[in-house]
């Protein structure tokens, strides 16, 4: 027998906190539409993602409206590009990726990632390939979305490829000059990737992965937010262990919501169960922000001393409900603190609580990284592989996924505004210390050696 | 074992389950099951009872009017039908429907009839009106078994319709959602 309070809880939960599923997102393997003629690997592909996702949206809708829990991203996540089309040329593989924007758009998902690579410890033919391919990629399509891992805890961080991935990063910002550097949003840097992130830009189906696999991304960081409110004002007293405790029956509940729809979706569509990853991702909408929480918590902002320790907590404590709720959890599963699209972070940095220092070591506790960080336009490449090497250092020892989106913003420079827009939102470009000066470091090359497992200090 | 189903309603006060339980017991009557609700001031219970040979339905509402009478209760018996001649199970899944918005007469009624033209059945039905027009203080939640059979994409449309008519915020949820989100 339900109890009146459980329903208007789950009521106000949906109708006030965000309470949602923030993303189901189809993985795809694509290993065995590989092959040496162009033609026929495109019109592969194209099936294989029509005849797998044509109903993944129905059904999840369907399942959405049965449970009243809106799914609000329904996307797919494809095996390595640089694997399945390692026998093509840069140019080749840009016509792969209107075909993967094609085939997303024709099943109506608004994402689909996978046009990666994994070069941690060296690059092969397909990869160097891919990752010139990357830029004009990213400009032609409209959904296409890529990551290159380019460093490990077990591997170390391959500086050859750190290198030309600011190289990247800098010429799909110059293509979509006119639109802000938006092809850079949909870019990500890895180190230690995940094989089973449902959230973008990081999305790609692993290679011990099965042939499709229905993984998901829980709810936004509002449903936490609200508790941690409503627990405060109940007893304003309330200690650090105490919202702790708050914050681990949120993430349980949003966990279970979470593994409820993506179960009931993987057997509509005849596909395994994956994940859940439980991580807090934002929006620009009040009331959906990971920057209010840290204001929940009694900082002035996210950004000012005690803001590590605070992502610490959320972050542990986030882990720990969701561990709990579900034995598959997956992904990167952590907090997200994107900067664009975060309307508390993106004040954050346009006010000057937050820079580029305090992210960085924001994310040596959270479970990605330097995400959708607008720099000035003539910051230059070896700079922005630069800070690419010091977000990767942080993810390779500290056995952690750590990530890059950084978007050097043609034309503007450190104050101005960057726009994106809908859910990439837009933010104040942020100054890098001594952003225009040689790095002779990064241009060294090679790879820096993986990390000892002892001595741990 | 013939069964009957006793309702008791009246003014509540202390005593009430106990003259009753007492009263079956002197018949020699097997209590299976009791739902029992209090509404404001008002005392609702309902009693599903074993009866042994020879004791009848008339018997036990004589016996229990006599008792419950002088507390100012009512007291109305009728027996339960025979097993083996139910209706056969429907296939049926749990759902919710909750609605919220400004107190009127009728709520009950316009909704509760777009569920029965459905084939549904309300299993349990909460409802608080305070009165006014904050959409907290008048709630309904009916829970209902919704047959295989019923397209819950048409049930949901029409809800919306006459909730629209009448001001309120209306939604269908499968009951499941409240026991995940809740319940370890």
């Amino acid at each position: 027998m339900l109890t009146e309070r459980e329903i208007v809880a789950t009521l106000e939960m949906v109708k006030s906190e965000h309470l949602d599923v923030r993303t189901v997102t189809l993985g795809l393997s694509l290993l065995d539409c590989a092959g040496e003629e162009l033609a026929a690997v495109r019109r592969r592909i194209a099936e294989r993602i029509q005849r797998t996702a044509g109903r993944l949206v129905s059904v999840c809708d369907r399942v959405a409206q049965k449970y009243g829990i809106p799914v609000v991203n329904k996307r797919i996540a494809v095996s390595p590009i640089a694997v399945v089309a390692a026998a093509f040329a840069p140019e080749e593989l840009v016509e792969i990726a209107r075909t993967l924007d094609a085939a997303a758009r024709a099943v109506h998902v608004d994402f689909i990632g996978g046009f990666s690579a994994l070069v941690e410890k060296g690059m092969a033919r397909g990869d160097r390939a891919l990752i010139a391919a990357i830029p004009e990629a990213l400009a032609v399509t409209e959904r296409v979305c890529a990551s290159v891992n380019v460093a490990s805890t077990r591997t170390g961080i391959n500086m050859d490829a750190v290198l030309r991935m600011g190289e990247a990063v800098k010429a799909a910002a110059e293509r979509t000059r006119d639109r802000d550097g938006i092809a850079c949003t949909k870019l990500c840097v890895f180190a230690n990737i995940p094989e089973d992130i449902p959230f973008m830009a990081g999305a790609y189906l692993g290679v011990g992965e099965a042939d499709a696999v229905i993984n998901v991304g829980v709810s936004g960081p509002g449903v936490v937010r609200k508790a941690i409110d409503r627990a405060l004002a109940e007893n304003p007293a309330l200690d650090l262990g105490g919202i702790s405790e708050i914050i681990k029956r949120t993430a349980y509940k949003v966990t279970r919501v979470g593994e409820l729809i993506g179960r009931e979706v993987a057997e509509a569509l005849g596909i395994p169960f994956g994940v859940v990853d439980l991580s807090l991702a934002p929006t620009p909408q009040v009331g959906d922000s990971v920057g209010e929480i840290f204001q929940s918590l009694g900082l002035h902002g996210i950004g000012v001393p005690g803001s590590t320790a605070a992502l610490a907590l959320l972050n542990d404590a986030v882990k720990k409900g969701g561990a709990f709720a579900s034995s598959r959890v997956g992904g990167l599963s952590g907090a997200f603190i994107p900067v664009s699209e975060d309307l508390n972070i993106a004040e954050a940095a346009r006010r000057g609580i937050l820079g580029i220092e305090k992210l960085e070591a924001l994310t040596s506790v959270c479970s990605v990284g330097l995400d959708m960080v607008a720099l000035p336009g003539d910051t230059p490449a070896e700079t922005i592989s630069a800070i690419l090497a010091d977000e990767m250092a942080i993810g390779v020892i500290n056995q952690k996924a750590a990530a890059a989106r950084l978007i050097p913003v043609p034309g503007k420079r450190a104050g101005e505004r960057a726009v994106f827009g809908g859910l990439l939102g837009e933010a104040t470009i942020i100054p890098v210390n001594c952003g225009t000066a040689e790095n002779r470091f990064v241009r060294r090359g090679g790879l820096i050696p993986a990390p000892i497992h002892s001595l741990r200090n | 074992m013939k069964k009957a189903i006793l309702s008791i309603l009246g003014r509540d006060r202390p005593g009430i389950v106990a003259a009753v339980a007492r009263g079956l017991l002197d018949l020699d009557c097997n209590i299976e099951n009791v739902s029992m609700a209090m509404l404001q001031t008002e005392f609702a219970g309902i009693f599903l009872v074993g009866m042994p040979e020879g004791v009848t339905v008339g018997e036990i509402e004589e016996t229990l009017t006599a008792r419950l009478d002088p507390l100012g209760l009512q007291v109305v018996v009728k027996p339960c039908t025979p097993p083996g001649l139910e209706e056969p199970a429907v296939r049926s899944e749990p759902f919710v429907i909750t609605s919220r918005g400004p107190d009127r007469k009728g709520l009950v009624a316009h909704i509760a009839e777009v569920i029965a033209r459905h084939g549904v059945n309300i299993t349990r039905l909460q409802a608080v009106f305070k009165g006014g027009s904050h959409p907290a203080d008048n709630l309904m939640i009916f829970e209902v078994e919704v047959p295989e059979a019923v397209d819950a994409g048409t049930l949901r449309r029409e809800l919306h319709a006459a909730a629209e008519r009448l001001g309120l915020e209306i939604t269908l949820q499968h009951s499941y959602i409240f026991e995940t989100l809740h319940r370890i």
